[in-house]
């Protein structure tokens, strides 16, 4: 288990040494440590901010260090991925490595034992027997099991028994599946996508932006945002987003759903995830010219709007949803040859303004809030081979914690000329339940043979 | 009064802290009668505990939230305290010995403490926040906690393997478990909550994929769920394959009690992130 260090190694020598590093036990335990001391540091550190704000939080010294080791995105630096490879590769190099022992440990027949063995092992029951014939084989049988081997040894009759041989595997199955979740992760980091999409009420797209790059990346088919909900409770909090969503292929409607948190809509390999909302107000604002026309007009926030009999155009440059209680809008007007102008407009409170020679009278007469819904879009085809590393995690716990190698031998023969009965077990883990099963053995021996304590 | 959750609760603390002094008068004075008192002491504080969580379950829905009582800080401290007695009732069962419930009965206390009487721990019922409302919230936190529990007695062993530095024939320490038995306890009670800390673990990323389209996203808490696995990995390994034994063992086994303390509490008041709903207020 220990490292070489001549410093006088030949190639081979060298190559066995790297070999030998790989698959040492101290690399594994040194990796853990790297990889727990390194990963706390990105959670001190806060991770994707922009670049001029851990400049301005940690000074120019410390922005160096962190942004040539990317500490601001650690966990996708280079040299944390190369950390994980290498614990990977480790595992791998491990594996390999330990193949033959745990092989041997497998095939290794342990069934025949001499008596001096025997009373060596860590379950032991002698008895004195009244005759050898007092207990026959077919007693044997009901307490070892019928899965009995038997051998003809010094001066009597062993018996061997046993199970759960093949748990010697249950690492393999536990590290194998270990290197599965990061192929998983692999495959997801390499064909996968992870995008958002802001989506109002009553819009369409047809393309998501990529999350990292900011491209844009096709759908495939149309995704319309029929309706957006919010609901709080009556503390405040939140109680519900939902998203009544519906696809389009082709210009025809394939699927409905409305999604909520935790309950996302996958179609065609992307799923949406209702992630953020945001409330863009609609205003309806009446003007009345001074010869009494009269004018509706509908404005969303930052889009303009033109009443073009009188030539003018008005937008909402912003919206506040409560100014001591009402709600208030500053609305821009112009292009009609006069300067520009803001004022500012309460709901419900009627306002004059002049324009050149003429004046206008005019309100808010409705606000509707109109929201968008932000989605999360994903596609990781390595989410599978994920969740089947981690099932084959769970089982390989299983066996490593629950299913023992366990041995019992039972030797009836004639020990310094008296009669004997030998039980010996042993087990490679579990010690306090085999010796429960070894005392209900023992019992059962007991009553069979008639012998006491 | 006394058939409100909150009552029965705090009430728990003291019955608890009440067993802790029982085990231990049990254990310094050598007298078996006072460790039963003590055994049913934390039987019937485990018994009024259920009783109150599930009263604050039924109350919730009387509320019109309707939720499992796992959702935030108060609610968490109260169920570890009473996974930390499960664990710990099946092992006194197991092992008829009493000695560790010196050991573990304290841990148990002083989180119903901490959740009663800590001005900074608000023990309303709230509604449960869009991000929680998901069948994976009792399966996450069970499991969870089936880990953080199992480590909080692994690491009472680990102490109790320090202070026994050396098998003692007489006195005081010799009614502790034997050091060979205390090391394959620790070992044992460390590998079961190592699988239940992957389980959550597990449990977790399944609930994360499904809420927010990534599995495993290296939100402080996730990391530092993380850091934990990997230091009961360390224990675990430098067992099986290079033999450690007893006390550095135990060492690792308070360090990685440490680990899960600042997993639970450290990343909810220091650090932000997904995990938010378990800050405090």
């Amino acid at each position: 288990m220990t490292i070489p260090t001549s410093s006088h190694s030949v190639s081979g020598n060298a190559k066995k040494s790297f070999w030998h590093i790989l698959t040492s036990v101290r690399l594994a335990i040194s990796l853990f440590i790297l990889l727990a001391a390194t990963s706390i540091i990105g959670t001190l550190i806060p991770q994707g901010e922009s670049l001029h704000l851990y400049l301005e939080k940690y000074g120019p010294t410390m922005f160096q260090v962190i942004k040539v080791a990317r500490l601001y995105d650690m966990y996708n630096s280079w040299w944390f991925i190369a950390l994980l490879l290498l614990f990977a590769v480790n595992l791998v190099a491990c594996t390999i490595n330990r193949f033959p022992i745990i092989s041997q440990l497998y095939k290794k027949d342990t069934s025949l034992q001499s008596v001096e063995r025997l009373l060596k092992m860590p379950h032991l029951l002698v008895l004195s027997l009244s005759s050898i014939a007092s207990f026959p084989e077919e007693d044997v049988k009901k307490i070892l099991s019928t899965h009995v081997r038997s051998y003809d040894v010094e001066n009597g009759r062993l018996f061997f028994n046993e199970s759960g041989k093949w748990s010697y595997w249950g690492v393999y199955i536990l590290h194998t599946s270990i290197l599965i979740i990061l192929a998983g992760a692999l495959i997801g980091a390499i064909w996968g996508f992870k995008g958002q999409i802001m989506l109002a009420e009553g819009e369409k797209v047809s393309e998501a932006v990529e999350r990292f790059t900011g491209k844009d990346f096709p759908l495939g088919f149309e995704l319309y945002c029929e309706k957006f909900f919010v609901d709080f409770y009556d503390t405040g909090a939140p109680k519900e987003f939902r998203s009544d969503l519906v696809i389009f292929e082709n210009g025809k409607e394939v699927l409905r759903k409305s999604i909520r948190v935790n309950e996302p809509l996958s179609y065609h390999g992307l799923t949406f995830y209702q992630s953020s909302y945001d409330a863009i107000p609609l205003i309806t604002f009446t003007i009345t010219s001074a010869d009494g026309k009269k004018k509706v007009l509908n404005m969303p926030v930052s889009e303009k709007v033109s009443w073009q009999e009188a030539g003018l155009s008005l937008g909402v440059m912003q919206f506040l949803p409560n100014i001591h209680g009402n709600q208030a809008a500053h609305i821009w007007i112009g292009d009609d040859g006069f300067p520009p102008d803001a004022i500012w407009f309460l709901k419900g409170v009627e306002k004059e303004f002049r324009r050149g020679n003429n004046i206008y009278k005019a309100s808010i007469t409705n606000v509707e809030q109109h929201y968008m819904t932000g989605l999360q879009v994903k596609k990781d085809p390595g989410v599978w081979v994920v969740w089947l590393g981690c099932a084959g995690m769970l089982l390989g716990f299983g066996v490593v914690f629950w299913i023992a190698h366990r041995r019992i031998w039972l030797w009836v023969g004639e020990r310094n000329g008296q009669p004997t009965l030998i039980l010996a077990g042993r087990t490679n883990k579990n010690n306090m339940q085999f010796e429960r099963v070894f005392d209900e053995m023992e019992q059962k021996i007991r009553t069979m043979t008639g012998v006491k304590i | 009064m006394i058939f409100t959750s909150s009552y029965l609760l705090s009430l728990t603390t003291f019955i608890y802290l009440g067993a802790a002094v029982l085990y231990l008068i049990a254990w310094v004075f050598r007298v078996d009668k006072v460790g039963i008192l003590g055994t049913c002491a934390t039987v019937i504080g485990f018994l009024a505990q259920t009783a109150g969580i599930l009263l604050r379950w039924m109350e919730s829905y009387q509320m019109g939230y309707g939720h499992a009582p796992l959702s935030n800080l108060y609610e968490s401290l109260v169920f570890f305290s009473w996974m930390t007695i499960l664990v710990y009732l099946f092992l006194e069962f197991r092992l008829k010995n009493r000695v560790i419930g010196v050991f573990s009965t304290p841990f148990a206390s002083l989180a119903m403490a901490y959740a009663s009487f800590s001005p900074n721990v608000n023990d309303e019922i709230q509604p449960l926040i869009p991000a929680l409302k998901s069948n994976w919230l009792i399966a996450h936190v069970v499991t969870c906690f089936l880990g953080y529990s199992s480590f909080a007695i692994a690491c009472g062993m680990g102490l109790m393997y320090l202070i026994k530095s050396k098998d003692y024939t007489t006195g005081l320490l010799s009614r502790l478990p034997s050091q060979k038995n205390l090391n394959e306890l620790m070992h044992q009670t460390i590998f079961f909550g190592f699988l239940w800390l992957s389980v959550g673990i597990i449990t977790g990323a399944v609930w994360a994929n499904e809420a927010w389209g990534t599995y495993w996203s290296w939100d402080p808490k996730e990391t530092w769920s993380l850091i934990t696995w990997f230091v009961y990995a360390i224990a675990l390994h430098a067992r099986f394959v290079r033999g450690w034994m007893g006390k550095k063992i135990a060492y690792l086994s308070i360090i990685g009690f440490v680990s899960v303390i600042f997993t639970y509490f450290g990343v909810n008041f220091l650090l932000s992130g997904l995990h938010s709903y378990g800050a405090p207020r």
